[in-house]
């Protein structure tokens, strides 16, 4: 008998911020949450380090099944600084008042981080078994989260999350048996293997099993129509919660689909075209119906409906291709929204945060974070010379060049309509002319270096675009031989 | 240098905005004129004879090199001329802005303007297709914030029509430029590169069909042609009643540029196909910016639609598919941003009369209305002229720049298209018709009583004299702009873009008091 194959260097990354998970449970007990939370914050700059370290190695372990390659190293590192951006802010709300102190306890952080690894596991994952139990480990803990604040939105979200959440793990995993049924393997590379072998068989108990798993993640990434969820959980969490879900969840959850899709079930007819339907479709409900929202949190989530469109048109690009560019138009939205969510966290008197009416004369009170909002949103348009224009760019460009033209042309169109609503928020806080003063200005110096560096990075990656390109480009093509 | 008169006015286009103070105007000023001698010793190195790495007028280096994306810079002559044009303007923008906006507005507005030249500047000199894209979306942003931030009332919704005209045209243009890239089979998104390739085997005329509309969709926004010229009107009206923005908007008018430069050379066929669609869509636009011209009651709104009238010729000029067509519709391009500019620079000098004279009471976009006040030029005999002289040569009397650029333009129409050349000629006489009345109702019939209408003042001047200067020198002695523009024009030739009858003339002078012989620059 062979000792298992285990590469504990491959497992760094994860590995570390399951164990400072660990420790910020026990600890919660001797010291203060304050304390914790900024040893979250260690702990996840430790992981980002760790994966700079084994960096382009390409390491596998678990007999395959866990594969630390360059993509799943990318998407480490931009859960992680998701997850520390998600941590400052809440070192501010849980000393504010108007957020009823919940967010700031230790099992919050420990949950939070519990979150943060399963999103690791699943972007490690080559294998469906590992895939799924890292997105159970994030999405219970985010289930929990949800629901962390006393007040009836709060509850009612956690529970509709729950529920509905269930239901899509539930036909995702028969979409994992019935593919494991049709192939005989849970690694992707067996499967891949298995396709395209001559003869195969169970071409039709595959594609069902396909569809499942498509279903799955498109519960998780909220393309419509399994987006419904999306506006009640996201108005509903806590402020904080928010932010979190809206990047690092859903970094996390493109990260599965496309490593499930592009390595494991490449061109499968089964499931190319439903996806190009959702897609098309998400496109057009997520844009229009954020053209008439009023509060700016529900806003951002019909807007992040629409962003994911977007970035899962990379699924049906050639991997060498995608594959960067969803990385990278990751990187850009894990910054984008993360800031304007930090900006909203600033401006709140309570988890709903303000209408967008209520931004007027923000410009005057507020330059410098007026200014930061208007760098985000034109850069969720798409609008260079900011990195929200680099990674729609280099999406659409993947895509086109695997010959979808309707979709891109589709997905050009709405971006012009999201100007429009993106511009709104800008437009009342600059070129309103009258000034509410009722608008609340939080205190915190975290939340705004989130927005620092958000704008910051923002600007940089849209200036430079090679600057972070060029480490996600050369790696990737290594991921799939 | 050729990174000196786009950094300029980008540094200090920030420096001002994040400053305060009065402090702010001299500093504005100094870097515009400062990227403007930048521009202008770029231009003059060649007759000069000054060479060496310090007068390179072309610049390349890596951007994102993994899908071709390069940042290449390079001016030609035609690029130089309207950088010229751009950095000239840009002078009596931050100084007339000076005297005119309030003090605590002005580091915002000044910023603003600096960074839109900056914007405009690196349009008119890239060479890459997506930098040109990125330029070009990327100088949206200070001139929606001119007009949001500055503009009259109903400002936020000609701010938001403007931004959704200009990117969705983008986009489209995108589109084409993405396609005419992976069609061509070119490595790199560099023009060089992709014409290239193109020389070695052209695109297949449907192909080339669908690029060719998706970049005249995108460059008829900003031409503006008809029917996407809405978003004009208002953007003009709203903007600050200085007129300072409406000059900067006027410099924004890039799609004829884009034209020439990118669309005719990248799809000649489709172009020489599309031909006499286009001339139609442009000779009604010119008549149609002419005849709603002369049924307005607003000065701003009244030169914006001149403004369409212009650059329906400037489309004439351009999809004769001739080349003095062609170099007729650059000139007037580039000239006519010199007379509206002024002219809106003119009408915001009026306004603050007007406005003085209203106890504030009346909403500030009011005052422009035409004839409300008369016989001003009894009160303000110079201011008159002068006004009289720039409105001269947006109608194209003989003497003034103008002129030079329609002579040529219907040269060029009338061998495309002789009855199109004839709707354009009756475009100006429209012109004349629009601008006299507006004047004569403005500055001329009885004066009215007890009104006190000054005289210009000594800035006023300087602002006003020497863009009649200019306009005079270039409508006499064409020679050195037409010169920068001719090897460009005549370069098209190599792409196809002009048809095989019309190739000859290309030798031929454009008008007949160019010296033939003056080559000083084929391309690159």
């Amino acid at each position: 008998m062979t000792p298992p194959d285990v590469n504990f260097l491959a497992l760094l990354p994860t590995a570390i911020t399951l164990v400072v998970a660990a420790l910020v449970t026990i600890l919660g007990f001797h010291t203060t949450n304050r304390a914790l939370g900024i040893l979250g914050i260690v702990g996840l700059l430790a992981a980002i380090a760790s994966s700079v370290l084994i960096w382009g190695q390409d390491l596998t372990t678990f007999a395959n099944a866990y594969r630390a390659d360059t993509f799943a190293l990318g998407i480490t590192i931009i859960v992680a600084v998701a997850g520390i951006f998600t941590l400052l802010v809440s070192l501010d709300q849980a000393e504010h008042p108007a957020f009823r102190g919940a967010v700031g306890s230790h099992e919050f952080y420990a949950l939070l981080l519990y979150a943060l690894s399963g999103t690791m596991l699943l972007a490690h994952a080559n294998d469906l078994i590992v895939a799924l139990i890292g997105f159970e480990v994030m999405s219970l803990a985010v289930y929990v989260l949800s629901a962390f604040q006393d007040r009836s939105e709060s509850e009612e979200a956690g529970m509709k999350y729950f529920l509905l959440g269930s239901l899509a793990s539930a036909v995702m995993i028969y979409g994992m048996a019935l593919a494991f049924g049709a192939t005989g393997s849970f690694n992707l590379d067996g499967i891949r293997t298995a396709i395209t072998a001559p003869g195969f068989q169970n071409t039709m108990l595959l594609g069902i099993g396909a569809l499942f798993i498509l279903i799955g993640f498109g519960f998780k990434v909220s393309w419509v129509p399994f987006h419904q969820w999306t506006p009640d959980v996201y108005s509903g969490a806590p402020l904080v919660v928010t932010q979190f879900m809206g990047v690092a969840i859903k970094t996390a959850a493109f990260a599965g689909l496309l490593r499930i899709f592009g390595a494991g079930l490449p061109n499968l007819e089964a499931w190319v075209l439903p996806a190009q339907v959702l897609i098309a479709v998400t496109m057009l409900v997520g844009n229009l119906t954020a053209l008439r929202q009023g509060n700016l949190k529900r806003l951002l989530a019909y807007s992040g409906v629409a962003q994911a469109a977007y970035i899962g048109l990379a699924v049906l690009a050639a991997p060498n291709l995608g594959w960067p560019a969803a990385l990278y138009y990751l990187a850009a939205y894990t910054l984008m929204n993360a800031g304007v969510f930090a900006i909203i966290s600033v401006l709140a008197k309570d988890d709903d945060g303000p209408d967008i009416d209520d931004l007027a004369g923000l410009a005057q009170r507020q330059p410098l974070l007026a200014a930061a909002l208007a760098v985000f949103m034109l850069s969720l348009a798409g609008v260079p010379p900011f990195a929200g224009f680099w990674g729609k760019y280099l999406v659409f460009n993947a895509v086109a060049q695997a010959g979808y033209w309707p979709l891109v042309v589709l997905g050009g169109l709405m971006s012009a309509v999201s100007l429009y609503y993106y511009l709104r928020p800008v437009v009342v806080a600059y070129f309103g002319t009258t000034v509410n003063p009722e608008l609340p200005v939080n205190p915190g110096g975290a939340t705004r270096l989130v927005v620092a560096l958000g704008a910051i990075g923002i600007v940089v990656m849209g200036l430079l675009p090679n600057l972070v390109f060029m480490w996600f480009q050369t790696a990737t093509g290594v991921a799939l031989r | 240098v050729i990174h000196l008169m786009l950094l300029i006015p980008l540094l200090a286009g920030f420096a001002v905005l994040l400053s305060k103070g009065k402090g702010v105007w001299g500093l504005g000023l100094a870097a515009s004129v400062a990227s403007f001698a930048a521009t202008l010793l770029l231009a003059l190195s060649q007759p000069l004879g000054l060479a060496g790495e310090f007068f390179n007028r072309s610049f390349k280096t890596e951007w994102l090199p993994a899908l071709g994306i390069n940042y290449a810079v390079h001016y030609d002559g035609v690029s130089l001329l309207f950088a010229l044009v751009v950095s000239f303007m840009t002078i009596f923008a931050v100084l007339y802005a000076g005297y005119r906006v309030e003090e605590q507005k002005l580091p915002g507005f000044i910023g603003l303007v600096l960074l839109m030249e900056a914007g405009l500047l690196g349009i008119f000199g890239s060479r890459n297709l997506i930098l040109f894209y990125v330029f070009f979306e990327a100088t949206l942003i200070p001139s929606l914030f001119l007009l949001g931030l500055y503009g009259n009332a109903n400002r936020s919704r000609a701010a938001v029509k403007f931004g959704i005209f200009t990117v969705l045209g983008g986009l489209m243009m995108l589109a084409a430029i993405i396609g005419v890239k992976a069609y061509s089979g070119a490595a790199t998104f560099d023009l060089a590169d992709i014409l290239g390739q193109l020389q070695k085997n052209p695109l297949p005329i449907g192909v080339q069909t669908w690029i060719f509309w998706g970049f005249m969709i995108g460059f008829a926004v900003k031409l503006p042609l008809f029917p996407l010229h809405v978003w004009l009107p208002e953007f003009h009206a709203q903007n600050h009643p200085s007129g300072v923005a409406d000059l900067m908007g006027t410099l924004y008018k890039v799609g004829g540029y884009g034209v020439f430069r990118f669309a005719l050379p990248l799809c000649p066929e489709a172009a020489q196909n599309a031909q006499g669609i286009l001339l139609l869509l442009s000779a009604f636009t010119a008549l149609y910016g002419a005849w709603v011209a002369f049924a307005q009651y607003d000065f701003k709104r009244l030169l914006a639609y001149a403004g369409i009238s212009h650059m329906g010729l400037v489309g004439l000029g351009l999809f004769s598919l001739h080349p003095v067509g062609i170099t007729g519709s650059l000139y007037l391009l580039a000239f006519q941003s010199i007379y509206t500019g002024g002219l809106f620079l003119a009408s915001g000098m009026i306004q603050q009369r007007l406005y003085a004279l209203e106890s504030g009471s009346n909403r500030l976009e009011y005052s422009l209305e035409i004839g409300r006040l008369r016989g001003l030029a009894a009160h303000a005999p110079a201011f008159a002229g002068l006004v009289l002289v720039l409105w001269f040569a947006a109608i194209g009397v003989p003497g003034f720049a103008g002129f030079i650029g329609e002579v040529s333009i219907f040269v060029g129409v009338y061998q495309a298209s002789p009855w199109m050349a004839f709707l354009g000629l009756l475009t100006t006489v429209a012109a004349a018709a629009f601008a006299l009345t507006a004047f004569q109702r403005t500055w001329y019939e009885t004066p009215a009583e007890g009104v006190e209408f000054a005289d210009l003042q000594g800035f006023e001047y300087q602002i006003l004299v020497p863009l009649v200067v200019v306009l005079t020198v270039f409508g006499v002695y064409s020679a050195p702009a037409l010169n920068m523009l001719k090897p460009s024009v005549a370069a098209l030739q190599n792409y196809g873009v002009y048809r095989q009858t019309t190739a000859q003339s290309v030798a031929t002078p454009v008008v007949s008091s160019i010296p033939a012989n003056t080559t000083s620059e084929v391309g690159r």
